[in-house]
């Protein structure tokens, strides 16, 4: 295999493609939206005043987390809840994805289903929904009767907050396990079991070892999403005495007096953390082994009622944890008029008033509808044509390349935001983009690139150069080459990365409230802002219409997917 | 002696279809068995019913006096107790054990003790010339020594029974030439008995005591590699082994009609009224014109030739007949097409099948 790629005639190919202005053109682009904001933030974390020209005060940002009470629990707060929500998400996801892939459950497609829909509710909606349940007189108390103390407590504290995380992440483990698990070709435990081994030591000593990148990956994944997660510590840690990083940057950045240094300092800690979780767990995936499978017949075993039963009541009650409850919180705070009696009276007042002629939340709804629309079709072309320069060229630039690329993948969204703050106020911009809504498109674009270089990446690999070298010796120009043969093929992921990149900056959070100008509403900041302020109806009825509309626009694609 | 191996009228369907049907054969301990046929014809299934993967719908199989799987009675006995190994096609190595580990884990299954595992693994890996390797893992080695890392695993644990299921397919020529004399001596030297599966013929040939090929679930004939070779039962066998070319004939008195109107003498008395007759492609002789005596008992027919390739010691003819039958033969210097030739041909040469 490493044969066929390192053989010189595709090398030759390669040069012969003319990939060598492209890739400069690439790494350009790259290093000034990402790089160099990345590296001003740094830079400001170590010397507070460059932007001003002076090198004073080195390292006096770190210092001064050192000596600030509260910042090294802070610190530890942050790192100890990311690792329990890993856990908890591991504990609620592994069985589902041993269930999915292994046995013969019933209802599979709903169980599937069920561990999608928490997915894709952003977790900060799911945060508000859970303090409408939890709180002092909510759904709760007023449906249930009151709720012990303790119980309450409990939810608003470090393992309340843990759960709402958990909840919204642990399909990320389900999934990845019930993929690793399937991956493991029939034939390796074949080979096993020939030689006299048991189940169990099967399981022990050829599934559990093979399944571990899986586990790892997806625990990693989930743990850099918590540790940088705005939503839940911004929502629910503020309400949970329970202060976390990236709500703290946050706050050092829009709450008088604003503290850019420390500010800068934290996000490089974070970052700092981020990229160390991420080399980590690879450098222990390697040791613990793993390695290249491929996918063979798979085998479920029957189960005993005991074993279904137990089956259905696992995913029965996290989807009714993770979705029915916020879900129902949500619908009936967004259509409740007035309670009387522990039941409101319904009424679509707060839609309508949503929806009014000129009012702020429809203004906000088409500000995000235009941005997502404008944000994934901009990342969908530029991150396929810079993936496809990626992986057809080699060479030291390109390693510098495939590092820059990556950034974005690790890189926590509120760091991003911090560090283009920065940027684009800088003093020697001769014109710049900050407190205009395009900002918030630039930003978008640079911290949502990903899922488009993810998808167009990994189906490049799969994909022979040989299909473009016959397309070039029939005398086709590079970017006839890409328009006529890359993209037809890449269409696929395309549309999904697409999809998802609508969908998750049609709701996006933290970089929306850090870069809005004054007077500009997305869908996230007027949910948040108008909770924030005591609207919860009108704020839960834009909650409602935003998840109905990227349902809305989900639905269409797999529909006309079908019909094509 | 008393049979190693036997199956007994072994059944198999999946669903509708019938994949096995009345399989019946026997092996000798320290003897192998090659399932050859095409794909298709039900080998693998019959190596999987070997190993206890999947159960048999009827008939019988023992090793040893053991039974191992009598549906009628209800006798299944799993794939981990028939203390059997296997070589797989696409070797399945575990990707997170070291070679060593691999190779060991039968052993390890077994109870044995570390001290005599180390040393059994040792003596393995230096059957398969692998010592070296013992600490790599088996991305990082060639298609051919993970293929020799997945027989030496076979081989550690000393198998009653040792399954190979197309090894060499997924290599190329060249190293499968090498492994191929080499499973054979690995097998003879550890006296294994073995079922060995494949769809080439020279691995056949070159592995087999006793051949088995197979034709749409059933075993078309089995006999030693010769036998198979020099006596097709039917035109399948003579078709599917070497290079033949296939006559129909029918009896016309004293001679014999080649298809529709070439007459050659009779060889035997007994044949059948018509029936098929076999001519080896190495039995066939083409010279350039009739200037070269033939032997006695030589049949020599007038053609064209009509196609040759040079094949380094000498050349294949495709040669045209006067009813434009073709047929293929060797020459020993260069014949261009459209010359005419004559093909030769010794009548003991001819074998004669009724299917």
């Amino acid at each position: 295999m490493a044969a066929l790629i390192h053989s010189p005639l595709l090398g030759r190919a390669g040069v012969a493609l003319g990939i060598r202005l492209p890739l400069l053109l690439v790494a350009a682009v790259l290093i000034l939206a990402m790089g160099y904001p990345l590296l001003l933030l740094f830079l400001s974390s170590i010397y507070p005043d460059i932007l001003g020209g002076s090198l004073d005060g080195f390292l006096d940002a770190y210092r001064r987390i050192g000596q600030t009470h509260d910042m090294l629990p802070m610190l530890w707060n942050s790192l100890a809840w990311a690792g329990a929500t890993t856990v908890v998400s591991w504990l609620f996801g592994i069985p589902c994805g041993y269930y999915l892939a292994r046995t013969n459950l019933p209802g599979k497609l709903w169980a599937r289903l069920s561990l999608l829909v928490p997915i894709m509710t952003p977790p900060y909606i799911a945060a508000l929904s859970y303090i409408l349940v939890m709180q002092e007189g909510g759904f709760s108390d007023s449906l249930l009767g009151v709720m012990p103390e303790t119980l309450r407590a409990w939810f608003f504290s470090f393992w309340g907050v843990t759960l709402v995380m958990a909840l919204s992440s642990f399909g990320y483990v389900a999934l990845a396990v019930e993929a690793g698990l399937q991956s493991i070709p029939r034939r390796l435990e074949d080979a096993s079991g020939m030689f006299g081994a048991t189940w169990s030591q099967t399981a022990r000593l050829i599934v559990i070892p093979l399944l571990l990148p899986a586990i790892l990956n997806s625990g990693l994944l989930v743990f850099l999403e918590a540790l940088s997660n705005f939503g839940v510590p911004a929502v629910l840690g503020t309400r949970s005495n329970l202060p976390l990083l990236p709500a703290e940057i946050f706050f050092l950045v829009t709450s008088w007096p604003v503290d850019l240094a420390l500010a800068t300092a934290l996000s490089s800690l974070l970052c700092l953390f981020a990229l160390f979780t991420l080399y980590g767990s690879r450098i222990l995936a390697n040791i613990l082994g793993g390695g290249n499978l491929k996918p063979g017949a798979v085998h479920t075993h029957a189960l005993g009622a005991g074993g279904m039963l137990l089956g259905w009541l696992w995913f029965g009650g996290l989807f009714a944890l993770s979705t029915l409850l916020p879900y129902f919180a949500m619908l009936l705070t967004s259509l409740a008029d007035q309670w009387t009696d522990g039941l409101p009276s319904l009424t679509l007042d707060h839609y309508r008033s949503l929806f009014a002629a000129g009012s702020r939340g429809l203004d906000a709804l088409l500000t995000s509808l235009w941005l997502a629309v404008a944000a994934a079709s901009i990342c969908v072309v530029v991150g396929s044509y810079i993936a496809y320069v990626n992986v057809r060229s080699s060479g030291p630039l390109q390693k510098i390349l495939d590092g820059l690329a990556m950034l974005p993948r690790v890189i926590p969204k509120i760091v991003m935001a911090v560090a283009l703050i920065l940027a684009w106020n800088a003093p020697w911009l001769p014109f710049t983009l900050y407190n205009t809504v395009w900002m918030l498109l630039f930003a978008y674009v640079v911290i949502y690139i990903t899922d488009a270089l993810n998808y167009s990446n990994s189906r490049l690999l799969s994909m022979s150069p040989n299909l473009e070298n016959a397309a070039a010796i029939a005398g086709a120009n590079r970017i006839q080459i890409f328009l006529q043969i890359v993209l037809p093929q890449l269409r696929p992921v395309l549309i999904a990365a697409w999809l998802t990149t609508f969908i998750v900056t049609m709701r996006e959070l933290v970089a929306s409230m850090l870069l809005l100008p004054p007077g500009v509403d997305t869908t996230a900041t007027y949910i948040f802002n108008q909770f924030e302020q005591g609207d919860i109806s009108t704020a839960m009825a834009m909650a409602t219409v935003t998840i109905l509309l990227s349902t809305i626009v989900l639905a269409l694609f797999q529909i006309r997917r079908r019909s094509v | 002696m008393m049979s190693h191996l036997s199956c007994r009228n072994i059944h198999k369907k999946f669903g509708q279809q019938t994949v096995l049907e009345g399989i019946d054969f026997s092996l000798d301990k320290g003897e192998c068995l090659v399932l050859l046929g095409p794909s298709g014809c039900g080998k693998t299934t019959l190596l999987n019913i070997l190993s206890g993967a999947i159960a048999a719908d009827g008939g019988e199989l023992h090793l040893d006096g053991e039974a191992l799987d009598i549906p009628a009675r209800g006798i299944h006995v799993p794939m981990r107790q028939r203390g059997f190994s296997m070589v797989f096609q696409d070797f399945s190595l575990w990707p997170h054990m070291s070679v060593e580990d691999n190779v060991s884990y039968g052993l390890r299954i077994r109870g044995i003790k570390r001290q005599e595992r180390i040393k059994r693994v040792q003596r393995v890996l230096e059957q398969v010339q692998m010592t070296e390797f013992k600490d790599r893992h088996p991305a990082t080695l060639s298609g051919g020594q993970q293929q020799r890392v997945s027989i030496a695993r076979a081989l550690a644990v000393q198998p009653r029974l040792i399954l190979l299921d197309e090894p060499l397919s997924a290599l190329d020529a060249r190293l499968r030439e090498d492994l191929k004399s080499e499973i054979a001596r690995l097998l003879k030297d550890n006296g294994l008995t073995a079922v060995y599966v494949t769809h080439d013929q020279s691995e056949a040939f070159a592995l087999g005591d006793q051949v088995a090929l197979m034709y749409q679930g059933r075993i078309e004939q089995m006999g030693s590699p010769q036998e198979i070779y020099r006596q097709p039962r039917s035109r399948f066998v003579a078709g599917f082994i070497g290079s033949s070319n296939l006559f129909e004939y029918r009896r016309n008195g004293t001679s014999l009609i080649l298809g529709d109107e070439i007459h050659v003498p009779m060889p035997l008395e007994t044949l059948p009224e018509t029936g098929h007759m076999v001519l080896r492609r190495e039995s066939v002789r083409v010279v350039p014109d009739s200037s070269q005596n033939a032997a006695n008992d030589e049949i020599c027919l007038p053609a064209v030739c009509h196609h040759s390739q040079f094949l380094g010691d000498r050349h294949e003819v495709l040669a045209r007949l006067v009813d434009d039958t073709l047929v293929r033969g060797f020459a020993d210097d260069l014949i261009n097409p459209g010359h005419p030739v004559e093909i030769r041909f010794s009548m003991h040469a001819m074998h004669f099948v009724e299917r």
